[in-house]
């Protein structure tokens, strides 16, 4: 079972409320970094990093994390999964990082991926956006920026799928069983 | 994919699919070698032992760094220092190994088959690290993630192995793989090195190097094992050397973008000269960072397949 979860129109809007959020908190771009997590927070950062662009006239670092490495569930795991790259084409220290993810459940993932961040080096700072916070936190970690609350039974899952063009947000699904 | 091996004993018993896959994550790992802080935690609390019962360098050290840039704890334990020596059969030395919980052996034994009995025997991965004439998968694999690499694909590559191709499992098992992924392999040899039953293999024989030279889009040598001089395979290092060995003019027959490789040690002046192995052709260094790559691939897909969760 699987249904559209949200409009077209009302993700354009999702993206346009973060993006002028963001500006709002953020007066100087000079040392702003964004990172996405693979791959459904890739796909919002491409999004937002175009609006923010498109607004301020200033091309903005953008770069994809890949958090399989540090999941604290490896070991409960039947598979461990697939590895795909890293690729931060430029140096977080020191930098204001904006991460990006698409639904903030349980936190684990953030957490994983201020992990890796910091591998990398020792950013200024680090602020969390997302698209969707569903709640069910099983770790202290809020958000800074959020699109949307939203409440939806634990069972289901709530996935971004993209675009031919790999940017475009096609759709919102909402489907019944959780993987 | 899902990687359904507990073990990696040789390249044989892969696909060209399980291959690509090992191929395209190596270089998610190679990046993280290139980090300031090269660890990840992946396998904390995993214990990795490597049993080298036979003298290796690189692949014992390429495999103690994979494992710890992943953060499992390691173990190394060489014929010398251990009871190795005392007269104990590698199967008992292997069970009282296992009686210690690890969770990946690698091992390098000088007879064919060791790994795969292990591996037959014991719950915990196994990894061949080079068992006598048979495989060395490792090896391998670095080798094709290095052509990869510099070539993009393997599809269509001409690629000459050159030397001792009887006594050596890092032919066998390049052989094996690259030829399933669609490079042609031409092995070069005196007669007296070439195994019998070569015939068999997917791959053309030569006993003559300049022919194969031109057109070889990579030429792999091998080392001469020196123990073997006394054992008559061929006159003398030097005749040697004429005939087979990597030098500055047959370099210079090399076509534009052809590389070199020797999977290491290198016997300066016998397979190799010193101009071909520091050319602006060879790829020998890629060969061991690459190693390093591959080896954490394979430890990340071996510790956490299916087998190993059961």
């Amino acid at each position: 079972m699987r249904e559209k979860a949200i409009s077209q129109r009302e993700i354009r809007d999702l993206l346009n409320e973060l993006a002028t959020k963001l500006m709002q908190d953020i007066a100087s771009w000079e040392d702003v970094v964004f990172i996405g997590v693979r791959s459904g927070g890739v796909l919002v950062a491409r999004n937002i990093v175009k609006l923010i662009e498109e607004r301020a006239g200033k091309r903005i670092p953008l770069g994809t994390l890949d958090i399989g490495l540090y999941r604290d569930d490896l070991s409960k795991r039947l598979f461990y999964p697939e590895v795909r790259r890293t690729d931060i084409p430029f140096s977080v220290e020191g930098k204001r990082v904006v991460l990006i993810d698409d639904v903030l459940n349980t936190g684990r993932s953030v957490r994983a991926a201020i992990d890796h961040i910091v591998d990398l080096g020792r950013p200024r700072r680090i602020y969390l956006m997302v698209l969707f916070d569903r709640g069910g936190r099983e770790l202290p970690i809020q958000p800074d920026f959020v699109g949307r609350q939203v409440d939806i039974p634990e069972e289901k899952v709530l996935k971004l799928e993209a675009g031919k063009d790999e940017t475009t947000i096609r759709d919102v699904i909402l489907s019944g069983v959780k993987k | 994919m899902k990687w359904a091996h507990k073990d990696l004993i040789g390249i044989q018993e892969l696909t060209a699919g399980e291959i690509g896959h090992i191929l395209d994550m190596a270089s998610s790992f190679k990046e993280i070698s290139k980090r300031d802080i090269k660890k990840v935690p992946t396998l904390r609390g995993k214990t990795v032992v490597l049993l080298f019962y036979e003298a290796s360098t690189r692949t014992r050290l390429s495999f103690e760094i994979a494992a710890k840039r992943l953060s499992a704890d390691t173990t190394a334990l060489s014929q010398a220092g251990s009871s190795f020596s005392k007269g104990e059969t590698i199967m008992d030395a292997a069970s009282n190994v296992m009686a210690m919980a690890p969770d990946c052996i690698v091992i390098r034994y000088p007879h064919a088959g060791i790994p795969r009995k292990m591996a037959e025997l014991l719950p915990c991965s196994v990894i061949n690290a080079g068992d006598g004439y048979h495989e060395h998968p490792t090896q391998a694999l670095l080798d094709m993630y290095s052509l990869k690499e510099r070539f993009g694909s393997l599809k269509g590559l001409n690629v000459a192995i050159v030397g001792d191709i009887m006594h050596s499992r890092v032919a066998r098992s390049n052989v094996y793989g690259l030829t399933r992924m669609g490079a042609r392999v031409t092995l070069v040899a005196p007669k007296t090195l070439l195994p019998p039953g070569v015939e068999t293999w997917n791959a053309r024989v030569s006993t003559e190097l300049d022919p194969v030279i031109p057109s070889a889009d990579a030429v792999m040598m091998l080392r001469v094992q020196m123990e073997r001089l006394n054992e008559r395979f061929f006159p003398d290092i030097r005749e040697y050397s004429t005939f087979y060995g990597l030098n500055r003019k047959r370099v210079e027959a090399m076509k534009d973008g052809a590389v070199i490789m020797h999977p290491g040690p290198m016997n300066r002046g016998v397979e190799i000269t010193h101009d071909a192995a520091d050319s602006a052709r060879s790829i020998i260094l890629d060969q061991v960072e690459n190693g390093v790559a591959i080896r954490m691939t394979l430890l990340y897909l071996s510790l956490g397949g299916a087998a190993n969760v059961d």
